[in-house]
């Protein structure tokens, strides 16, 4: 019985210019069908699944880039490649629930307020570098180099509605491959900001304008519908109403289709994107929630989950910029109080590229570390980086954690997943080897 | 010089903000700490190891300490101790004022940074929950010389007694390659070499006429020029750092680097002329590459002596032992780790017989952690500065669930 075993110097490096050479030949070479048409086995490892306990000297099974099997007693095929574990850690790939990455900087928010039309993927182009040299790879590859394997890519937040944001792995065949939901959501933020240039308007207007374009979406659904349910020969009579993207992308937080994506700091800026979530009937979801653990108690009774930035750096713009009084609010344990009432909680770099925040990805496994010196149990602290940011992001189906039916992105590292000491070594995507430790990384 | 009088009545608030059941220091009975596993940065760790303190100091240290009768002992079982870390460039108490910089002036050498201290931001007690009990806090970058950086501990009820060092440098900022900088910079020192000589020429003479003009920036670049103080330059590229140790040849100033993103590209050199580093592994603003981050270790490997910073507010200054974490994971052995954070910032601050490690004689400034003092999930359990209990864990926990 022959089994293939793969060695660490038949693989290519996810460094320099080898990972988008091999990004280019991948996607001209493969066929169109699938990209990763094996069966891998990964054997001896400790096997964290973050859905269940973790696993000692365990297998994960992988077919044609997707889990096929993850146990102690997985009977491995003959055919299977055998990637040996043994002494190392094997967790689902991260995922980082709030970035902007692959937007530059002035790409990210509008002149408007209000512009739910526009899309983050418009503005999505990760290879920056491509044929040029190195340039944008090096903020994918930095994420890689993280265990980062999802990132959600969200318009700027100095709008009160920026736009819809998407779900994109950081590593695939394709410019297309890469994208796993678009639209995830729709991005706001309170209170509101100047987006460009000129003032803008205070809180009680802010919210006023909001419910203003909630009132007119919900008056575009209702002609839309009415014109819908219309006989065929009514409809030649009746004027059919213009579509509007603006609207379409709001019906479908009124559907509930997508969930409003709110960031919002302080207590009363949460307390109004929930009372307007109430009143139009959408979910919602608060990012950065810097004060949330004021409210964690309604937050939890109406299940609403918090994306929180990073433990040591919490606030999502810079220091400098950020209001004086949200210092002293500002909590190491906000994560950890909000998990033990019950709110569902993701940690997120809130990194965006091009800019001075490009490398903050990496750190996202080191933050869930700290999370754990305030308070957060080593189970919460690793959910709150891969299945809750997955099930936050709508993508818990395909990503976020080792079982059988989810793609195989997985990743392998040198010791337990919180130590400081601790690298990932390699990065599987699609049961793709899309990352592996070495040279100058 | 300034009275303590001076300070009550500039900052009656300050006897406010120590905690509520903090005893003082002096006259205090001796307290053991006992059983934990103590890095002194000075030696080798001594595992279940006694420190003896009193009156705010460490009375010994090591693993046969006999302790006194009516001694309160404190059992630290399990536990690690490591000294109060020090952050030898930072911005905090003078960025919250909006006082950090004095632009446009370009050149302030005569700014004090203890002018301008302000002490009532949450950001002094964050600090020493984070295990940073020291630190030089001075002018920002934003000029050519910014002025005169203060030391000071970041606890203690009254300003007189936490400062360290009144006017602990000459702070200096080349942001990149520009013409003007350096001969601004080196305008300056000819001409305080030239005030120096006229007020020695004075001094040494018979006194008759009238004395040269008090100059306070030339007074300032001055004290550089005797070595009483060090120049200390944010700095990023290399060709700076070599037109700075030109003129360290030339005036024999001592010279540290503060962010020294480049420096390790020029590390022998660095160290053959006896120059400092302070970098921030941190700080992510300055596109810290893995490169960049090896480059504290071949600082070090070089014979550099290395310190970290946090330069509050870029990262906040409780972070500095997530600092010297960074620096660890990127090849930065854990004693040389240890030391850039406490030891090796004192002697740069000039006040190493006073603070940055565990030895006879020292302030009782100590960190008590629940675990590898280096690692991210390891706890700050407590804090003692001047030997007072500044922060208890189980204390800030009653606050949980607010």
């Amino acid at each position: 019985m022959m089994r293939r075993h793969v060695s660490s110097s038949n693989s290519f490096r996810a460094g320099g210019s080898h990972w988008f050479l091999g990004v280019f030949l991948a996607s001209m070479m493969l066929p169109a069908a699938g990209w990763a048409q094996s069966t891998l086995a990964f054997r001896g490892g400790t096997v964290i699944t973050v859905t269940g306990s973790p696993i000692e000297g365990g297998v994960v099974l992988v077919r044609d880039g997707k889990i096929i099997a993850v146990g102690k007693d997985v009977s491995i095929p003959a055919d299977a490649a055998i990637v040996e574990t043994g002494g190392k850690f094997v967790m689902p790939g991260l995922v980082d629930a709030m970035t902007h990455f692959g937007i530059r900087p002035f790409g990210l928010n509008s002149q408007e307020q209000v512009t739910p039309e526009n899309r983050a993927v418009e503005a999505y182009y990760p290879f920056g570098g491509f044929f040029k040299g190195k340039g944008g790879v090096e903020a994918d590859n930095e994420l890689l180099y993280g265990g980062v394997t999802t990132v959600y890519i969200a318009p700027g937040s100095t709008q009160l509605i920026g736009g819809q944001g998407a779900v994109v792995k950081t590593f695939g065949a394709s410019y297309h491959g890469l994208i796993l939901r678009d639209p995830a959501s729709i991005d706001m933020a309170l209170p509101p900001r100047p987006p460009r240039e000129g003032t803008p308007p205070g809180r009680m207007a802010a919210l006023a304008l909001l419910r203003k374009t909630m009132i007119d979406a919900q008056e575009y659904d209702r002609r839309v519908r009415e014109y819908n349910q219309k006989s065929d020969d009514d409809k030649k009579d009746a004027e059919k109403p213009p579509r509007d993207m603006a609207n379409e992308a709001l019906q479908r937080l009124l559907h509930r289709e997508l969930p409003a994506r709110v960031e919002a700091d302080f207590v009363e800026d949460i307390s109004a994107a929930m009372r307007l979530a109430e009143e139009f009937g959408f979910n919602l979801i608060v990012d950065s929630g810097i004060a949330a653990y004021q409210l964690k108690e309604v937050l939890a009774q109406k299940k609403i989950p918090v994306v929180v930035g990073k433990i040591s750096h919490p606030f999502a713009p810079e220091y400098f910029t950020y209001p004086q009084e949200l210092h002293s609010v500002a909590d190491e344990r906000n994560a950890a109080w909000l998990t033990r009432a019950g709110v569902k909680v993701a940690i997120a770099s809130y990194a965006s590229s091009f800019g001075g925040k490009a490398t903050q990805g990496r750190w996202l496994l080191l933050e869930a570390a700290l999370a754990t010196a305030y308070g957060m149990s080593e189970e919460d602290a690793l959910k709150a980086v891969t299945i809750n940011a997955a099930e936050i992001l709508g993508v818990d189906g395909r990503v976020g954690s080792l079982e059988p039916g989810k793609d195989a992105d997985l990743i392998i590292l040198d010791g337990p997943p919180l130590g400081l000491k601790t690298w990932v070594e390699r990065v599987y995507i699609d049961g793709t080897l899309a990352y592996q430790r070495g040279g100058r990384n | 010089m300034r009275t303590a009088a001076v300070w009550i009545i500039i900052f009656p608030a300050l006897v406010l903000s120590v905690p509520a059941g903090v005893q003082a220091p002096s006259g205090m009975g001796a307290v053991a700490l006992k059983g934990a596993t103590i890095h002194t940065a000075a030696g080798p760790p001594i595992s279940g190891g006694v420190i003896l303190v009193q009156d705010g100091r460490i009375r010994s240290v090591g693993q046969s300490i006999a302790i006194p009768g009516g001694a309160k002992v404190i059992d630290l079982a399990g536990k690690v101790i490591i000294p109060g870390m020090i952050d030898p460039h930072t911005h905090i108490g003078a960025f919250d004022a909006d006082d950090v910089n004095e632009m446009p002036q370009p050149l302030g050498p005569e700014n004090r940074a203890v002018d301008a201290i302000h002490l009532g931001v949450p950001d002094w007690q964050e600090a020493v929950a984070g295990g940073v009990t020291a630190v030089i806090t001075g002018p920002g970058s934003g000029e050519r010389m910014g002025g005169q950086s203060v030391m000071l501990k970041t606890f203690g009820g009254d300003l007189k007694r936490r400062i360290l060092k009144e006017d602990g440098d000459l702070k200096m900022a080349v942001n990149a390659r520009n013409l003007s900088h350096i001969s601004d910079i080196y305008g300056n020192f000819v001409k305080a070499r030239e005030y120096l000589s006229q007020w020695r020429q004075y001094q040494g003479g018979d006194r008759t006429g009238s004395p040269p003009k008090k100059d306070l920036a030339l007074e300032a670049l001055s004290r550089a020029l005797r070595q009483e103080v060090p120049v200390r330059v944010h700095i990023y590229l290399v060709p700076d750092m070599l037109s700075f140790l030109e003129m360290k040849r030339e005036f024999g100033f001592e010279l540290q680097f503060i962010h020294s993103v480049e420096s390790y590209k020029i590390a022998g050199q660095l160290a053959q002329n006896g120059v400092d580093c302070i970098c921030l592994p941190l700080g992510t603003r300055y596109h810290e590459t893995p490169d960049q981050l090896r480059g504290i270790a071949v600082l070090h490997n070089a014979g550099v002596r290395v310190a970290l910073h946090t330069d509050h507010p870029v990262i906040h200054q409780k972070w500095q032992r997530l600092n010297a974490a960074m620096a660890i994971r990127y090849g930065l052995p854990e004693e040389a780790a240890l030391r850039a954070v406490t030891i090796n910032p004192a002697q740069m601050g000039g006040v190493a017989d006073r603070i940055g490690s565990i030895e006879a004689g020292k302030d009782a400034d100590l960190v008590v952690l629940d675990g590898p003092w280096f690692e991210p999930r390891s706890k700050v359990d407590m804090v003692f500065v001047d030997g007072v209990l500044a922060f208890d864990r189980t204390r800030a926990a009653s606050q949980e669930g607010r």
